[in-house]
């Protein structure tokens, strides 16, 4: 335990300068381009007041590390700018995005796991079968699939022809009313305050987009899981328990306790690729989220967003690779810092 | 050609119908991007019929909502997308491996070099820091979607994979005794690392290339798609796709089904031609 705790603390440690050099290329991103960043910041249509005010807020006279320090003073209090599109603080319009993403995200990645595991055990232990031909001509696609297509592949076969799916409005349907906020993610919400109608249109809602992300980005997990799980099954402790007698369910069980942490290695870098990734999929389904925020922010040349879209997936991704090593300490403690 | 036939390579092949598959397609889009615009039927940037045309004798895809045909547009498409891929990868690929050769070698030594090493793996390490396809957006849409600056930010976003490719294989290289027989011969430690040890830590990149290809090609046609990318109405695989999204949920299929099973069709190739070369290469894979 005190060993554990040591690795976590030690580990956490590792993050702080991370999140500090994060947050120096964010700072530089927009200093670095041609023009002024308070005209980029303030928008097109700005009038010189507002770009005055903007440029005292980021202090543009003052030497570059002034800058800086006042660039974290303001992200310590929470001011990521003003969209000039919405005309809202950033802040606002992230916090009410990003749950919409993050549900998109921990679905897709839950789901490949839950699926992709399991699958890959199974044709590393049965191997020669119809399914390990299936499995093998399904992981050769990953990777290669644009998942912006498969999507609308997906509208057209079960919206369009099957009308199965409903159509792809967003997080709702246009008739059902949003359910009281409480995190955000509108299925959850729903399913807390008991709202029956908001519940079922935001389940529907969210097959069609989940479906895309585990089909296109699942056979990661499946691949990795079953090379893992065919190595351990040949290796000498699992021959061992084979030797001794022991089940067959005992021998998959330490073999997959010691294929777990390349696969885990891999459901990080999903949902490091996702996070990213899931953007196109959230503009084919108008899902409104993160992803499509900062879409259109690229499109209107609305610069505040953008930066802190960046910076706080950037933060995500540093929080789940600290959440890997944990995972991967836990699973195996010979490793060390 | 006899020689050619008696190969590993082509024996390798000749096994993996996947590797067959991957080449022929590399080619045709090689061949595509040289003449596809002067070969196609029908203008490839202006209206060529009605709109919305489904597929038939003359139109082979069909046409899109403004008119333009879709399979000359389809067959003009590689050209700007493999030549994006193509150049971005090259940059990354160079960038990638001198970085690598430099942090690899001189990971362990003197301090300055020592210094210089980490300093590299630290910054690889920030940029991968970020989701690669907002970090894309960011830098595009900063800059402005022009290929060339899309060029900018895949071949930015490509290095550090490069460099932890090529450092890794150096780390092996650099211990070996022929590079210590070169520094005695009286080689400069840069000469050695650049002309000694690289030629031997090339294979890991060489084989992450095709495979990055097909990735920039996928990520070109994403940014494009977002808007991101190259400007309408270039004849480019994610823009035709943009086009057709619309017309999908109305029926009009053949809008974005065929650019997008060109696509996706390319990027297997590569991947797949990736994959199996480094499966060849492998020496604990062979038979």
């Amino acid at each position: 335990m005190r060993r554990f705790a040591l690795f976590a603390g030690k580990r956490l440690l590792f993050t702080i300068p991370q999140l500090f050099a994060v947050s120096v290329i964010v700072f530089f991103l927009i200093r670095l381009l041609p023009g002024d960043p308070s005209y980029m910041l303030a928008g097109p249509y700005a009038s010189p007041q507002r770009v005055q005010e903007v440029r005292r807020s980021l202090g543009l006279d003052q030497p570059i590390i002034t800058q800086y320090v006042r660039y974290l003073e303001r992200l310590s209090q929470g001011d990521f700018g003003t969209s000039w599109r919405t005309s809202q603080p950033v802040l606002s319009d992230i916090r009410e995005r990003l749950p919409a993403t993050l549900e998109l995200v921990v679905g897709a990645v839950l789901l490949s796991v839950v699926i992709g595991i399991p699958l890959g055990v199974a044709v590393a232990t049965s191997r020669g079968g119809v399914l390990e031909r299936l499995v093998f001509f399904y992981g050769m696609l990953a990777g290669s699939l644009p998942d912006f297509w498969i999507g609308l592949l997906l509208i057209l076969i079960f919206f369009y022809f099957l009308g199965w799916a409903p159509a792809p409005v967003g997080q709702l349907d246009f008739a059902v009313s949003s359910p009281d906020h409480i995190t955000g993610a509108y299925v959850i919400d729903a399913l807390l305050t008991g709202n029956g109608p908001a519940f079922w249109s935001a389940c529907a809602q969210l097959v069609l987009p989940l479906a895309t992300l585990v089909l296109v980005y699942m056979p990661l997990v499946l691949k990795t899981a079953r090379s893992a799980m065919e190595e351990m099954l040949y290796s000498g402790f699992v021959l061992q328990a084979r030797a001794s007698g022991l089940p067959r369910w005992m021998q998959i069980r330490y073999a997959l306790r010691n294929a777990l942490p390349p696969v885990i290695t891999v459901i990080g870098i999903e949902f490091w690729f996702l996070l990213g990734g899931a953007v196109l999929v959230e503009t084919i389904f108008a899902w409104g989220g993160l992803g499509q925020y900062a879409v259109e922010s690229v499109i209107n040349s609305d610069y505040a967003p953008l930066q802190a879209v960046v910076l706080v997936t950037a933060v995500f991704t540093t929080i789940v690779f600290l959440i890997v090593d944990i995972l991967y300490y836990l699973i195996d403690p010979r490793i060390s810092v | 050609m006899r020689r050619l036939w008696d190969s590993d390579l082509w024996r390798f092949a000749r096994l993996r119908p996947a590797v067959v598959f991957g080449l022929c397609v590399i080619i045709v889009n090689l061949c595509l991007a040289a003449v596809g615009p002067a070969i196609a039927p029908y203008p490839t940037q202006a209206p060529a019929g009605n709109s919305l045309i489904p597929p038939n004798g003359t139109y082979w895809f069909g046409t899109d909502v403004s008119g333009m045909d879709i399979f000359s547009r389809v067959l003009a498409a590689p050209r700007i997308d493999l030549t994006i891929a193509l150049v971005s990868t090259v940059i990354a690929f160079v960038c990638g491996v001198a970085l690598g050769v430099v942090s690899g070698f001189f990971a362990q030594g003197e301090r300055p070099g020592r210094i210089a090493s980490t300093l590299i793996m630290r910054i690889a390490d920030i940029v991968q820091a970020f989701p690669m396809f907002v970090f894309a957006l960011a830098l595009v849409g900063l800059s402005g979607p022009s290929a060339k600056n899309v060029i900018i930010a895949l071949a930015f976003l490509n290095i550090p994979f490069f460099l932890r490719l090529t450092r890794s294989a150096v780390l092996q290289v650099r211990s070996k005794t022929f590079v210590e027989a070169a520094i005695c011969a009286g080689n400069s430690r840069l000469r050695a690392a650049f002309f000694h040890v690289m030629p031997n830590a090339l294979a890991p990149a060489m084989v992450h290339f095709s495979t990055t290809v097909g990735f920039s090609i996928l990520l070109t046609a994403g940014l494009s798609f977002v808007g991101a990318g190259v400007p309408p109405p270039t004849p480019e695989l994610g823009l035709m796709i943009q086009v057709g999204a619309q017309n999908m949920i109305t029926g009009q299929w053949w809008t974005a089904l065929f650019p997008g099973l060109c696509l996706a069709v390319t990027v297997l190739a590569f991947s797949l031609f990736g994959d199996n070369l480094r499966i060849f290469l492998d020496p604990t894979n062979r038979r």
